[in-house]
């Protein structure tokens, strides 16, 4: 039983870590462009797809996939902002219409990928060496050691970039107010391509990770992803990165160990019911530090 | 417009006279909805598309008492459509029910959840699309774990051989027109007014003497109603209920694309937005059955990019003297 708690902890903390870059990335797009994404999860899959087709086409290891990822993602993004963004500002009501448009390029994505890879699950086929490492009385598998690494390492750099950098401050001045942050000078418009830009690289990279982490993917997993998204962005405060990072890791721990003690198909419910919880008891997050409008 | 600057009794013959063609076209409107459909299985047409469309004017409209008159965008709607077609299955199944005596139970079972829901009422925005997203999770999962003997597990339960299409279509229909009637009378009741005050702006409609928690929960147990009989009857049709259909979350953005492409807040919108795109759907999925997802997603950013009033909702702002006429 021991053993098995102390596994749930490590796989909670390693799952975490990908729930709060999901979470990280999420909310830095609702703080500063106010768009729900709930397309994010396919973005997540697509970078699982990436990873894949890397692997299985041209034999890169997943670690290369990384950048390649960040790299692409970060263009797509670039690029869906301005095709999709400017326009929608224009509606009465951005905000739920964001969520409703999101919603159709999430539908569109998955088909896509369907289209592309077919409906089978999917899972990256290369293995580390040595395959598992001895923590303690627990074995881990590399993969999900080297992942871990990862994700605090973005983590890390992305609170680095948000705290200590210009373009981080600008971020999160924009969060706090928009309309302020336009007299000082800073261009909006430019500024909202690049986060949507650095939320998608940030997607594309978690999905590297969902490809070594977890057993299998297919492409209507993305709307999983979304939603445990959601769950973490809402937990740690609606445009609050930092409540994002604490409340991810939160929901992992209590997934995984909810698996220990739950049957596997009842640890979603944990989630919601701490989302519902959560949203009725104290609706600013666990900081209680909402994003100024 | 003079009648502003005349007297009263212009204004009254203008505004009866106006209230005349307002019902006149809402009497034409559902005289030729309820003529068309009665004759569809007379003639032997397409049953089950004509079905689905009635289906879809359904459950839009209900949709629309919930965004289009409260202001709430429901994102977990399928919660109330999953939960009735689960209670008429297990109704049916393990107690013995007629079908049609279990239809009504299901309806109440929507409300209940509608009432169980309630508490969300409070959020606003961002927040309450989530949340109801989350708690449509919650019953699917809820319901997918309970005992097989209830729910039949993950392969669901079949309702043995009462499927009679015809009469399920007929009472499909009746259901529609109860909906259409329903939110008929409300646009023009103290209720739907109460109700679009408040979404406008709840503290003015609280300090008129609204009872804002009560109207809000109104417009909301009626908009879980309808799609929890919808549940049933495509139950009934159908004859088998299993987890993935009937908490699809695509069965919601149907619902939503329908409601907001004819235009929410008014009568006809929704019954427009759904025969626009269910036909429209039909003659996609003919033509490219794998494309299909892909065209929806792609249809739904154009409509909210393009025409994100909707069709009714932007033909309204162009004209908005035909406000009082078109219901």
């Amino acid at each position: 039983m021991e053993t098995l708690v102390l596994n749930g902890l490590v796989n909670g903390l390693i799952v975490g870590g990908i729930y709060a870059l999901i979470g990280m990335s999420l909310t830095l797009l609702y703080g500063v462009l106010r768009v729900v994404n709930f397309a994010h999860g396919e973005f997540v899959i697509g970078g699982s797809f990436l990873a894949y087709a890397l692997f299985s086409h041209l034999g890169l290891a997943p670690l290369f996939a990384l950048p390649v990822a960040a790299a692409s993602f970060f263009a797509l993004g670039w690029g869906a902002y301005y095709l999709l963004l400017p326009r929608l500002q224009k509606s009465d009501d951005p905000e739920i219409m964001s969520f409703l448009m999101m919603y159709g390029v999430s539908l569109a994505l998955a088909a896509a990928m369907l289209l592309m890879f077919d409906a089978d699950s999917r899972s990256i086929d290369y293995s580390f060496q040595p395959i598992s490492m001895k923590i303690g009385p627990i074995y881990v598998s590399t993969a999900r050691i080297v992942t871990f690494g990862v994700t605090i390492a973005i983590s890390a750099a992305l609170t680095w970039f948000l705290f200590r950098t210009l373009p981080g401050k600008a971020l999160r001045a924009a969060i706090m107010n928009r309309e302020a942050i336009q007299i000082v000078g800073v261009d909006l418009v430019k500024l909202s391509a690049f986060a949507f830009a650095l939320a998608s690289a940030i997607a594309g990279v978690t999905g590297v990770l969902v490809a070594l982490v977890f057993p299998a993917f297919n492409p209507f997993s993305g709307a999983e992803y979304s939603i445990i998204g959601f769950i973490v962005v809402v937990l740690g405060g609606l445009g609050n990165p930092v409540g994002a990072l604490i409340a991810g890791v939160i929901y992992g721990l209590a997934e995984q160990l909810a698996t220990v003690f739950l049957p596997q198909a009842m640890a979603p419910i944990i989630g919601f019911g701490l989302l519902v919880a959560v949203i009725l008891i104290r609706p600013t997050g666990i900081l209680g530090w909402r994003a100024q409008r | 417009m003079p009648a502003d600057s005349g007297g009263t009794a212009p204004r009254s013959a203008e505004r009866a006279s106006a209230e005349r063609i307002y019902f006149t076209l809402a009497a034409l409107i559902g005289g030729v909805i309820g003529v068309y459909f009665l004759v569809v299985p007379v003639f032997d047409l397409n049953i089950a598309f004509h079905f689905y469309l009635m289906l879809w004017i359904t459950m839009a409209s209900a949709f629309n008492v919930a965004a289009g008159f409260s202001g709430y965008m429901p994102f977990g709607f399928v919660a109330f459509y999953g939960v009735g077609a689960f209670a008429t299955a297990i109704l049916v199944k393990s107690l013995g029910f007629p079908v049609l005596l279990a239809l009504p139970f299901s309806g109440a079972a929507g409300v209940l959840l509608g009432l169980l829901f309630a508490p969300t009422l409070r959020l606003s925005g961002i927040y309450f699309a989530i949340v109801s997203l989350a708690l449509a999770g919650i019953c699917r999962l809820v319901i997918s774990n309970m005992p097989e003997e209830i729910t039949g597990g993950s392969f669901g339960l079949q309702l043995g051989s009462r499927a009679q299409p015809v009469h399920s279509f007929y009472v499909m229909m009746a259901v529609m027109l109860m909906a259409l009637g329903v939110i008929l009378w409300l646009s023009r009741s103290r209720l739907g007014k109460a109700l679009r005050a408040v979404r406008d702006d709840a503290e003015a409609a609280d300090m008129m003497g609204v009872n804002v928690t009560r109207v809000r929960l109104y417009g909301w147990l009626i908009a879980a109603f309808f799609p929890a009989v919808c549940g049933g009857i495509e139950a009934w049709y159908t004859n088998v209920v299993d987890t993935e259909t009937a908490f699809n979350t695509l069965t919601t953005a149907k619902t939503v694309i329908y409601a907001v492409a004819g235009g929410l807040g008014t009568v006809t919108g929704p019954i427009v937005g759904s025969v626009v795109m269910v036909w429209l759907d039909e003659l996609i999925w003919r033509q490219f059955p794998l494309l299909n997802l892909l065209i929806l997603g792609v249809a739904t950013v154009m409509l909210v990019l393009f025409l994100p009033r909707g069709i009714v909702g932007t033909l309204l702002r162009r004209r908005p003297e035909w406000r009082r006429y078109v219901p």
